[in-house]
């Protein structure tokens, strides 16, 4: 790993000053290819409806469906629609879930009322399952695991329907994984870093100084020269999301008076000045992808479109600093990545019993959808034509950013598909980034910390016992 | 030695200037590469503890290596205090390296000042960051300046599909150094802007007291910065495109009620937020009128009250505005001029001529070609109207201003009598390097003064007058 590599070579930093001092030369970019195209918009109209991505998700996400309702309960399972139901009858029906949650906001219900609180979960023993396709819904009921999944999930179920008109489900199973090329080998170790949630602008101090020896690190002014090494192999660094704090979206400007708010600035001019400053120092040393996040100037509707280069004066002079979408595809060295910000998977826990990050994470990739809350609780965009959610292929390495600690676990798909998947910290809070290994698909977690004047012993750097 | 200078340097940032020293601040200020700042930190740390003088000397250290937590190998990267690089070094499984941080004489209850120097030094250094680094990355050329604006109007226009006035926009905010003809291209079409832009320009030559919009600021220091060269291009460029006609159009009806508006605030132009800075080249200002009348008629509605006679306010308009392009008619010159909204066609010609005229010398130059052309014919009353200003003087420009203003919403004689006292406000504009707001308001308000007095011939007789 990284920092064994690191410690492979001898310590000359406590030492009298010698005259040679190695230089490092950053691994060159041997193969990039940005597959983010099916993500960026062009011309928007917004008057479309939704129902048209819910239409298009169910005829892309058939034929996968009926392919494993065969693999699973045999080839001679009968798939039906809902209108071609018998009662008592066993078969297979393949439709989009939708769960229908008491707690779930909604402005139908609330309009002439005050707003519910905020809730860090809207699920309920109430929730209740409906199954729907191209024309016809039905309740279900039975063994499927109502508390952890959520609406906009595209499943085939096997069971019967009965005679109270609800369908009840005997087992169900979701797309599971997409295919997957298999990555070609590499010989070096080189590494991708992923850091998310820098969150400019919050105020927080602690944070800009382990955003700041991030920066050392990787463009090698810290560190002995084995560290200084390995961090030449760094041969890009995406940047997942929540660039700008939470604080800098303050709206308190619209509640004051027009004559006390004339000449203030909004909190995120000068947080994006310093974003651009540290974008400038990323920039001159590596290949840098800058993902947008929840709280950054870019549009609220997933796919969010790249930041624009107007903001970052100094550091888009660097053709090595690259503006993406949130999700994000690329091809990295034959590595295949695709994340996003973490909208998606926040969402998912929103709704969903299930707590784990990672976890939600790994259920997205197997109902091969990247958000299927979009659109009915995360904003998305009205598409008709395809839904770009859907995983046409299964990637490499597959994260998300802004999650509350770090997690990455391998996982194998039918196909022999291997996934490394990896939930990126959020790095004001935890101080954590994330070093994946493209050789060995391995991802270490980095951490930083100075040192503060109430920390005890070793508690600043989590080492305490 | 040279290798004691750097000793001595280190001890001096340390012991009499009371610096924190870190490695990254001693590269930059030495010139040297980060290992080598390290080396020279320790070296100084190591020969002053052997000495043992009495200076105390704190010292932090970078500390990396690898833990196991949570089933991970965590690479862990800190900066200590020396009295915990020991506790934490054991703690490490792995220790990739440790080298000093930064020296100083005070005892650091925190970190946040090792911070804060290292960002002082980087703010300075911020175009060779990489300089001393133990990386260099051959990618990471920075683009040339010209490039990087074209890569950024590509990006505009293949992603963002953008209307050709959004594009214009962006290409004005970055492209902070783009030429002037440029900018002013961009500004033409964006309309109103270039209004406010000109506008502003001929309005702060008059006035000391600038209300500025940021948007104002923008386009006005664009086109202060740019307004010699930029007033012949605007000229061209205002009239020269499909602009013309549609301000032909569009403003009649408004122009009138702008040239009101702007005569009716003669005193309180100067609060008037669209206008602005500098340049205030009566012709820019004058271009600047069409596209400026259309936003004040709509900014100022409440204020001014417009007359019934808004076909006539037009052409007074028209007439007063060309008046303020060319201030410098000559008065005989003036004649009595038909309302004809052809008027404007005459000036276009006019703008043409001083691609980079100097200011005072652009007025007169421009009446004399529209005087040369308001001999070719009826049609163009407007030529004859900017001829005429030249031979009013009055020094009671203001109290002439209102009196203009006010009979401007009579009748078509009181017209001559508002183009006479535009005129009158002409030739003060001019001394005071241009102004062309209180010129337009002046005559207006000056032409019920006059009035009947005069002969109203041409609208730029007003501006002579005075």
């Amino acid at each position: 790993m990284f920092s064994e590599q690191a410690a492979q070579r001898a310590h000359t930093l406590l030492s009298p000053p010698s005259a040679n001092n190695a230089t490092f030369a950053r691994v060159p970019v041997a193969t990039y290819t940005n597959s983010s195209q099916p993500f960026r918009l062009g011309e928007r109209s917004f008057s479309r409806q939704y129902a048209h991505i819910y239409a298009t998700r169910l005829i892309q996400m058939r034929p996968f469906l009926e392919n494993r309702a065969q693999q699973h309960w045999g080839s001679g399972v009968g798939v039906k629609k809902l209108c071609e139901l018998q009662p008592e009858e066993k078969c297979c029906v393949v439709g989009t879930l939708f769960k229908a949650m008491p707690l779930q906001p909604s402005i139908l219900r609330e309009h002439n009322l005050l707003p519910q609180p905020p809730r860090s979960k809207y699920i309920h023993p109430d929730d209740e399952l409906v199954l729907e396709d191209e024309l016809q819904r039905i309740k279900l009921k039975g063994t499927i695991d109502v508390s952890k999944l959520v609406t906009g999930t595209v499943l085939a179920v096997f069971g019967s329907v009965r005679d109270d008109g609800k369908f009840l489900v005997e087992d169900y199973c979701f797309a599971d994984l997409a295919p997957q090329k298999p990555a070609p080998p590499l010989d070096t170790d080189r590494f991708v870093l992923l850091v998310s949630g820098l969150g400019l602008g919050g105020g927080g101090g602690e944070s800009l100084l382990g955003t700041q020896l991030l920066v050392d690190v990787v463009t090698g002014q810290l560190g002995d020269e084995g560290e200084q090494c390995s961090a030449a192999h760094v041969s890009r660094v995406i940047l997942a999301g929540n660039l700008l704090s939470h604080s800098t979206q303050s709206r308190d400007s619209i509640n004051k008076a027009k004559y006390l708010t004339k000449k203030t600035q909004a909190a995120s001019v000068e947080a994006v000045k310093m974003l651009d400053e540290i974008l400038l120092q990323l920039s001159a040393s590596v290949p840098v992808d800058v993902m947008p996040g929840e709280f950054d100037p870019t549009n609220y509707t997933l796919p969010q479109q790249p930041l624009h280069p107007c903001m970052f004066p100094l550091a888009t002079a660097y053709s090595t600093l690259q503006l993406v979408t949130n999700p994000y595809q690329a091809t990295i060295d034959g590595v295949r990545f695709l994340g996003t910000s973490g909208q998606n998977v926040s969402d998912i826990f929103r709704y969903s019993s299930m707590e784990d990050h990672l976890e939600i994470l790994e259920w997205t990739l197997r109902v091969r959808h990247i958000s299927p809350t979009a659109p009915d609780t995360l904003g998305c965009y009205p598409f008709y034509k395809t839904d770009p959610f859907i995983f046409p292929e299964c990637p490499h390495v597959y994260f998300c950013g802004n999650t509350p600690s770090f997690g990455s676990k391998i996982i194998r798909g039918p196909e022999d598909q291997t996934v490394l998947l990896v939930t990126v910290p959020d790095f004001s809070a935890t101080q954590t980034a994330c070093l994946v290994n493209l050789r060995s698909l391995a991802c270490q977690p980095i951490s930083f910390s100075g040192f503060g004047a109430e920390d005890d012993d070793l508690g600043g750097l989590g080492l305490g016992p | 030695m040279a290798d004691q200078l750097y000793l001595e340097n280190i001890g001096e940032f340390v012991t009499d200037q009371n610096k924190i020293v870190t490695y990254k601040w001693l590269s930059y200020t030495l010139g040297v590469h980060v290992n080598q700042a390290k080396q020279m930190l320790y070296d100084y740390v190591e020969r002053k503890r052997k000495e043992n003088s009495g200076a105390q000397l704190h010292v932090t250290y970078l500390v990396s290596g690898s833990l196991i937590q949570n089933g991970h190998s965590c690479h862990k990267v800190a900066v200590v205090r020396e009295d915990k690089l020991e506790a934490v070094k054991s703690k490490l499984a792995v220790t990739a390296s440790i080298h000093v941080y930064s020296i100083q004489k005070a005892m650091l209850k925190d970190s946040g000042p090792l911070f804060n120097t290292d960002y002082d030094i980087l703010k300075s250094n911020l175009q060779n960051c990489s300089k001393f680094s133990a990386i260099q990355c051959a990618a990471a050329v920075p683009r040339a300046p010209a490039e990087s604006s074209s890569s950024s109007k590509k990006f505009e226009q293949s992603h963002l599909h953008m209307s050709s006035e959004t594009q214009a926009n962006n290409e004005l905010t970055t492209n902070g150094h783009g030429p002037p003809a440029s900018k002013q291209v961009s500004q033409q079409p964006k309309g109103i802007m270039g209004m406010f832009a000109s506008k502003a320009a001929a309005k702060t030559q008059e006035t000391n007291k600038e209300t500025k919009t940021e948007a104002k600021e923008v386009t006005n220091a664009s086109a202060a910065g740019n307004k010699a060269p930029g007033k012949g291009n605007m000229m061209s460029n205002f009239f020269g495109k499909a602009a013309m006609n549609k301000f032909k159009v569009n403003l009649d009806s408004e122009q009138a009620v702008k040239e009101e508006k702007i005569v009716e605030q003669p005193t309180v132009s100067v609060t008037e937020p669209k206008l602005a800075t500098p340049a205030g080249l009566k012709k820019s200002s004058k271009k600047a009128e069409p596209v400026k009348v259309l936003q004040k008629e709509k900014k100022r509605g409440k204020r001014v009250a417009l007359s019934d006679d808004e076909t006539k306010e037009t052409e007074n308009m028209r007439k007063k505005r060309r008046r303020i392009k060319l201030p410098e008619s000559d008065s005989s010159e003036d004649e009595v001029f038909p309302d004809s909204p052809g008027a404007y066609e005459a000036e276009s010609p006019s703008p043409p001529p001083p691609p980079s005229p100097p200011l005072e010398p652009v007025p007169k130059t421009e009446p004399e070609p529209p005087s040369v052309k308001s001999s070719s014919g009826e049609n163009k009353r407007k030529r004859k109207r900017v001829l005429k200003s030249k031979t009013y003087l009055d020094g009671e420009g203001c109290i002439v201003t209102e009196k203009v203003y006010e009979s401007e919403s009579c009748t078509d004689s009181e017209e001559e009598l508002n183009m006479k006292t535009s005129s009158v406000h002409r030739p003060p504009a001019m001394t005071v390097k241009k102004e062309p707001r209180e010129e337009r308001k002046g005559p207006k308000k000056g032409t019920a003064a006059l009035g009947k007095a005069n002969r109203q011939v041409s609208i730029t007789g007003f501006f002579q007058r005075k």
